[in-house]
């Protein structure tokens, strides 16, 4: 192994990068425009009573360009601004990128989540643009837009984030991403040590990360750490036909209620591994992406594009 | 006039002995019957010695000797590396222990604070781990040592395994001075695999049936490196370590050092410094420094103690590490502190607070860590007299007046931070909280780390301080404000001063050193996450569960 530098936008770590570099390495080169840039100083109305101190474009980056030639809408996360937090600006930015998708001709939004849900100092807005980025994102899916989340970044996707990636066509995860509603130190104050050890990581990227999410169904598909292997496996996404009517969501209750009844008295990830037919799941956490990908494309199971 | 009588300490053993006897089978006593077996043998006022330091605790043995009924064993005086486990500090809840002379307390460092100031404890001494040892042999040899080993046979040979640490030093005060050694071993096995301590020093072993613990104290998540430690990392080693040709090293703990480590094969690499820096090291198995040692940088590693999940890595490595017959690292803390001190031409660590003259202290005034082994690694040793590159020119740089031959060399002692450490608080004081401190407990000395007359060279993102060619304690003064930032200590800079210093070359901004700050990228980083260093390790290290996102 040499020492890489990493200078080629393909082979960009997802994890280590900025959500600005993520855009512009994921989208065609050199095509993508920004709406309500930093530069335009919409910040948060909020921080300031708390002296925090705030962000240009408060940790939320909205835009359009080209994947593959097709115009698209973007939206990224700014994992180390407040951890990704949803607040008011932040929320609006997207909702009204949702909106916007509807009276543009776009087919296809992307969102780039790196979030530890709702922002405590505005808590009463960030829950509120949770509700609206929730419908603007139903309403663009009822109109037959595409709306893929990509989630692979140092916050993951918590919180209200998770709640919004469950409302999207498809989702992409790598093995850093981590997808949950209630984050691990959460359910450890809450419910005990005993049920839920935040500080054992391995536990927590176990049943969070990016391996067990890919492997119940939770995400659609599986990158490797790179900008690169992302845009792979969005395009990849974006082949399949997008559904969104009453037969796909019946099914898709009647996959979770079947999911819940096989695995829910399982009392770790592996063991639902074995239950899916993997002969070593403890090989699992250590295993490289292009074997990880084909063992998940093998149990996987049906994919009906609910979320 | 009666005979004298030179025999009492022999009699004294003895007597203890046969107060256990009906405890052990053999040497093997059964870990029910642990605290029974410290009543019979501690008496009243010993010195006991409580094996445990920054990594790995005699944990049963700690467990049962704060469980002893305090009308039999009281007032006991403890000489221990370390204060890490809550029981280390129960027994003088308890009053089972009176006395304490020790090195280092991390995790304890708040309790034993509060129990100081309350008079809890009856405080000898805070030490170096040298000098602590250096006391067994001399004023504060142990009567009985409670040690942790990881196997013994039936006859008490010890295997203690890659964490050999503290225990030859602790064995070899205590067993040929007439005290009483107890081990708890992980392990009674038929034939150990490498004898580490021989059976006729051990009287007791007690086998604990799971491992004693160990902390990974020196595994940093290069995940966790920032952008600024990897600027100060860069000024580091082309300010120092390529400036004076540093071969022989210690690296402290800390995320600065860590980043140094990884950038060895990537920005150190390209400087075309491989072969001519960093070669042969005191220093733990850090975990960071796999893709140097993978990439061919490093010639030999001398430890204090092993690393958690590096023990497979290290066995496969036998050309760069110590190991025994057996395949596994052998360490040495009182070998590896000596090697540090006298063979090492630098030491590089970080702090919490720098004073104006330089001195450093990890003491806050609610927080008590100890020194740990980095006042030996970070001082010129007077005992010095070989020489070498880095060695001579320091001292020329500290001394140009002197004729050559009979002038001392210098080791350069080298602290590095940001200008704003942990909290955003500011690393350089005007006066450090050790001072407060030793004015609330009546110290006679403040708990000082690192001395100013022993510090080289202060590396922050805003430079290099070169404190050798400070003439004067104003220069030294404006030097260590130069490289300050915006503290409190940099904004009270003398600007005409420190840009006097700078054209001289005491302090050298990242520009001086051709470092544009803008490079400073965590691509630079040969690995960027704790999963990296597994891959460069061929699948061998096994990193500890908090320490992995897969």
């Amino acid at each position: 192994m040499t020492a890489p530098f990493l200078n080629d936008p393909a082979a960009v770590s997802w994890y280590e990068a900025s959500a600005r570099k993520r855009v512009v390495t994921l989208l065609d080169p050199g095509s993508f425009l920004e709406f309500i840039g930093p530069e335009q100083r919409e910040m948060s109305p909020h921080l300031g009573i708390f002296d925090l101190p705030k962000q240009f474009d408060d940790g939320m980056i909205v835009g359009h360009g080209t994947l593959r030639s097709e115009k698209i809408f973007v939206a990224a996360q700014e994992g180390r601004f407040m951890g990704g937090a949803f607040g008011e600006v932040h929320g609006a930015k997207l909702t009204g990128l949702l909106r916007a998708a509807l009276k543009a001709d776009i087919q296809t939004v992307l969102i780039l989540f790196d979030t530890g849900g709702v922002r405590l100092q505005e808590a009463n807005a960030g829950e509120l643009a949770i509700a609206e980025i929730m419908r603007a994102l139903l309403e663009a899916r009822a109109a037959g837009i595409r709306v893929v989340g990509l989630v692979g970044g140092r916050a993951g996707c918590y919180g209200g984030g998770g709640l919004i990636s469950g409302c999207c066509s498809a989702l992409v995860v790598s093995e850093q991403g981590r997808i949950s509603v209630s984050g691990p130190e959460v359910i450890e104050t809450n419910k005990g040590v005993e049920e839920f050890d935040s500080k054992d990581r391995a536990l927590v990227w176990r049943t969070m990360g990016g391996k067990n999410r890919r492997l119940i169904g939770v995400a659609d598909a599986f990158a490797d750490d790179t900008v690169g292997s992302f845009r792979d496996a969005t395009l990849a996404l974006l082949e399949q036909p997008g559904r969104f009517d009453l037969d796909t969501l019946q099914a898709e209750q009647t996959r979770l209620e079947v999911r819940l009844e096989r695995f829910g008295h399982c009392a770790d990830a592996a063991e639902i591994w074995t239950a899916l037919g993997i002969e070593d799941a403890s090989a699992i956490p250590a295993m490289a992406a292009e074997d990880f990908v084909a063992i998940a494309d093998r149990v996987q199971e049906a994919s009906h594009d609910a979320r | 006039m009666s005979k004298p009588d030179w025999g009492t300490e022999r009699a004294a053993r003895g007597e203890r002995l046969a107060a256990a006897g009906s405890l052990a089978k053999g040497k093997i006593v059964d870990s029910a019957d642990v605290t029974a077996l410290l009543e019979a043998v501690i008496r009243p006022g010993d010195r006991v010695c409580l094996e445990g330091d920054n990594q790995k605790q005699a944990d049963l043995l700690a467990v049962a000797l704060a469980g002893v009924d305090r009308t039999k064993v009281f007032d006991l005086h403890m000489v221990q590396s370390g204060v890490v486990l809550p029981e280390h500090l129960d027994v003088f809840e308890t009053g089972v222990a009176k006395r304490l002379d020790y090195a280092y307390s991390g995790p304890q460092a708040a309790r034993i604070a509060r129990m100081l100031f309350g008079g809890k404890i009856e405080l000898g001494a805070v030490h170096t781990y040298l000098e602590l040892f250096a006391r067994y042999f001399i004023d504060l040899t142990p009567n009985v040592a409670l040690i942790a080993a990881v196997s013994a046979d039936r006859d008490g040979n010890l295997y203690t395994g890659p964490n050999t640490e503290d225990t030859p030093t602790v064995v070899e005060a205590t067993a040929f001075k007439s005290g009483i050694v107890i081990a708890q071993v992980n392990a009674i096995v038929d034939k150990v695999p490498r004898v580490d301590i021989p059976g006729d020093r051990v009287n007791f072993i007690v086998e604990a049936g799971k491992p004693f613990y160990v902390e990974p104290l020196f595994t940093r998540d290069p995940g966790a490196i920032t952008e600024m430690q990897i600027l100060t990392a860069m000024l580091a080693i082309k300010g120092i370590y390529a400036e004076y040709g540093v071969k022989r090293l210690n690296h402290g703990i800390g995320f600065s050092t860590a980043a140094i480590e990884l950038l060895l094969p990537t920005f150190a690499e390209k400087l075309g410094l491989k072969g001519k820096i960093a070669t042969h090291w005191a220093l733990n198995p850090h975990p960071t420094l796999i893709p140097a040692i993978e990439s061919g940088w490093v010639t030999q590693i001398h430890s204090f103690g092993s690393e958690v999940g590096m023990d497979d890595y290290i066995a496969a490595r036998s050309d760069v590490y110590f190991t025994g017959a057996d395949g596994s690292l052998r360490s040495n803390r009182a070998f590896c502190q000596t090697a540090g001190l006298y063979a090492c031409d630098m030491f590089i660590g970080s702090t919490l607070q720098i004073d104006l003259q330089g001195n450093s202290s990890t003491v806050t005034t609610s927080r008590i860590a100890g020194f740990g082994g980095a006042p030996n690694m970070g001082s010129d040793p007077r005992g010095r007299r070989h020489a070498s590159a880095p060695w001579l020119k320091a001292g020329e740089e500290a001394d140009p007046d002197s004729p050559a031959a009979l002038r001392r060399g210098r080791k350069l002692v080298v602290q590095i931070g940001e200008t704003f450490g942990d909290g955003n608080v500011p690393m350089f004081v005007e006066h450090l909280d050790a001072l407060v401190l030793a004015e609330k407990l009546s110290l006679d000395l403040a708990p000082v780390m690192i001395y100013a007359d022993d510090v080289t060279h202060i590396v922050t993102e805003e430079g290099v301080a070169n404190l050798l060619l400070c003439r004067d304690k104003d220069e030294r003064e404006q030097a260590v404000r130069g490289v300050a930032g915006y503290t409190d200590v940099g904004r009270g800079r003398d600007a005409k001063m420190v840009q006097r210093l700078r054209e001289r070359g005491v302090i050298r901004r990242p520009e001086d050193l051709g470092v544009d700050p803008l490079d400073a990228d965590r691509s630079l980083l040969a690995a960027k996450s704790i999963k990296d260093l597994v891959r460069w390790s061929g699948g061998l290290y096994a990193p500890p569960s908090k320490f992995r996102n897969w």
